[in-house]
């Protein structure tokens, strides 16, 4: 596949007063044009870091500090800061995870969109309100002409998250990234929004980088996952093999967690413990402290990551040479 | 499913911006409406102070027949040592401490906002030089300064508006500033900047918009402090100079002459009050109609 999206060797720190917490620490990996990658872990991982890394946007005690993050070939992490805002809403789009917070609630919901529209194409007033309105109707806002003059409080939370969908679309990207776009809304709704991305991806031939916690979430519409812990990538495989073979004990914890129809009754198995602090990692592999299938060189070295069969990744010793598996 | 979440939004009144959201709030605000009443009757006798005042306000015809009346039907509120007519001074009186008033603010505002803004944006070095001026500002007693400004290059209106604007700023830019802190983090901004928005469009179409009704409510409330002031410095006989009327003044004219004529402080004195409470009235319920938490 082309590639569209290569990140190598990513490392976004954050200074505070205990020392430099790495973050993101040395992640690498491609998302091709077209593709939809989960990025998947728990709440702290640094998923949602890696993507304000990529979009530039970490703000303060954080900072990038190593590693190249190409986008068709040009390295982001080199322009200067006026090129990368050409290439933010333009070439790259984010939505974030909170639809109610994140329209200015001064200006009407169309009005918000047209803005988004004029930032990186020259249009007239009139195209530019005919181009919003029709980004309204393709996230499936009923009666887009009328509901162009509504404000964000008179929307409900998945409306708003059309409305963010329509505003982070309306330039036709070639990269979504959404973070954790369903995690504030409805049950009912979730399922609807995702049905929204994976349309839309199709019809704009967009690659979305689809950033979560929650596995089941991604299972409908993503070809590969990316599962990270503490810092760093964990697993990679493709979506069927996830599920049905994890590479990585992380993995089939994250996987146990689920909620299955039809397996009533039985508890809901979790991982042990808390993501690690990331100025205090435990030595050796990161997740060793809470790994239910430790060993003796799990404490004693960090694994590097793994190439397995069919193109995938694990950064555990039991999938290395000399692992028990 | 999606049904509930459409008709929800279908049936929804018709769109009502936060502008229109606030005043028909305070519509409903007798305080409001009050101190609106007030502060609009005050700018309409201030306007056409030449109709309505009886006598002229500054003249003097026979001053030992004349001084010292009563109040009777000819000078309602009577008339001072000078023979002139209290009732035609405190019409006039009311120009000077609305203009006075409006345009100290209208300084402490545009100042005030600038630095705010400045400060909490850019924050570092920015901000923390702007705060510590601002810090030391507010360590220097406030009438102190005023009275030496003024004892030194002799007052004038204008001088007072200037001096009573540049030493009035530091709250607001203080509440700016705050305000622009807690933008400056919001998903929106964030949003904005993740759409590919530059600065200067964060700060007009986002920050600006968002602090402009704090910037109002504190401004309607502070005219009535700076009125306050005005009054004081003209009581310490330091305001603007006579015979131009002004409340502040009459009030320390009519001290000398108060066990034997009551009415020569007594009226102004009612007249700064009655400002100070329509401001006030006004300003908090504009702040009570624009809480930014009652948007939602």
């Amino acid at each position: 596949m082309d590639t569209l999206l290569k990140v190598e060797n990513l490392r976004t720190v954050f200074d505070t007063e205990e020392g430099t917490a790495r973050v993101v620490d040395g992640v690498s990996f491609e998302v091709g044009r077209g593709e939809t990658v989960g990025l998947v872990g728990e709440s702290g991982c640094g998923k949602s870091v890696t993507a304000l890394s990529i979009m530039r946007l970490v703000s303060a005690p954080g900072r990038i500090a190593g590693g190249s993050i190409l986008l068709e070939g040009r390295d982001l992490l080199a322009l200067p800061e006026k090129e990368m805002r050409k290439v933010r809403g333009n070439k790259v789009s984010i939505v974030f995870q909170e639809p109610l917070t994140s329209l200015n609630p001064v200006f009407t919901c169309g009005e918000q969109v047209r803005e988004a529209i004029a930032l990186h194409q020259r249009l007239g007033r009139k195209e530019s309100k005919a181009r919003a309105i029709e980004m309204l109707a393709l996230v499936r806002i009923p009666d887009p002409e009328k509901r162009y003059g509504a404000y964000p409080h008179q929307m409900s939370g998945g409306m708003r998250q059309r409305v963010m969908i329509a505003m982070a679309l309306s330039c036709e990207p070639s990269l979504l990234i959404a973070d954790e776009p369903t995690s504030a809304l409805d049950v009912s709704v979730q399922g609807q929004i995702i049905e929204l991305l994976g349309e839309l991806q199709e019809r704009m031939h967009m690659a979305v980088l689809l950033i979560t916690h929650d596995l089941a979430v991604v299972a409908q519409m993503v070809h590969r996952v990316i599962v990270m812990y503490a810092g760093v990538v964990v697993e990679e495989a493709p979506m069927e093999d996830i599920f049905r073979r994890p590479g990585h004990p992380y993995t089939e914890g994250l996987l146990s967690s689920i909620a299955k129809p039809g397996s009533r009754g039985g508890k809901l198995s979790q991982i042990a413990g808390t993501v690690p602090d990331p100025l205090r990692l435990p030595p050796g592999c990161r997740f060793s402290d809470r790994c239910p299938k430790r060993f003796e060189k799990c404490t004693i070295g960090e694994p590097p990551l793994f190439e397995l069969p069919s193109g995938r990744l694990s950064r555990c010793w039991l999938r290395g040479e000399g692992g028990k598996a | 499913m999606s049904g509930i979440d459409d008709e929800r939004i279908l049936a929804s009144a018709p769109p009502a911006g936060l502008w229109s959201q606030g005043w028909g709030r305070f519509r409903k605000s007798r305080v409001g409406m009050a101190g609106g009443g007030i502060v609009l009757a005050l700018y309409l006798v201030a306007l056409f102070a030449p109709l309505l005042a009886p006598h002229d306000p500054i003249a003097q015809g026979d001053v030992p027949a004349m001084r010292y009346v009563p109040p009777s039907a000819q000078h309602p509120l009577g008339t001072d040592k000078f023979g002139r007519d209290v009732l035609s001074r405190v019409i006039y009186g009311s120009r000077i401490s609305l203009m006075i008033g409006f345009l100290a603010v209208a300084i402490t505002v545009v100042l005030g906002a600038l630095v705010g803004a400045a400060a909490g944006y850019f924050g570092g070095a920015v901000d923390a030089i702007l705060m510590r001026i601002v810090d030391a500002l507010l360590a220097i007693p406030r009438l102190f300064l005023l009275l030496t400004c003024v004892a030194l290059f002799s007052g004038s209106m204008w001088l007072i508006i200037v001096l009573l604007g540049a030493t009035g700023w530091m709250a607001t830019a203080r509440l700016v500033r705050a305000q622009v802190l807690s933008l400056r983090n919001l998903d929106y901004v964030k949003a904005a900047e993740a759409l590919g928005a530059g600065g200067k469009s964060i700060i007009w179409r986002h920050l600006i918009p968002n602090t402009l009704t704090v910037i109002i409510v504190a401004a309607t409330l502070r005219i009535g402090g700076i009125i306050l002031t005005e009054a004081s410095l003209s009581f310490l006989g330091l305001g603007v100079p006579p015979p131009t009327p002004s409340w502040g003044q009459m009030v320390f004219e009519g001290r000398e002459a108060l066990l034997g004529a009551w009415w020569l402080s007594t009226f102004p004195g009612m007249a700064i009050a009655v400002t100070v409470i329509g401001f006030n009235l006004l300003g908090d319920a504009l702040k009570e109609a624009f809480d930014p938490k009652r948007f939602v």
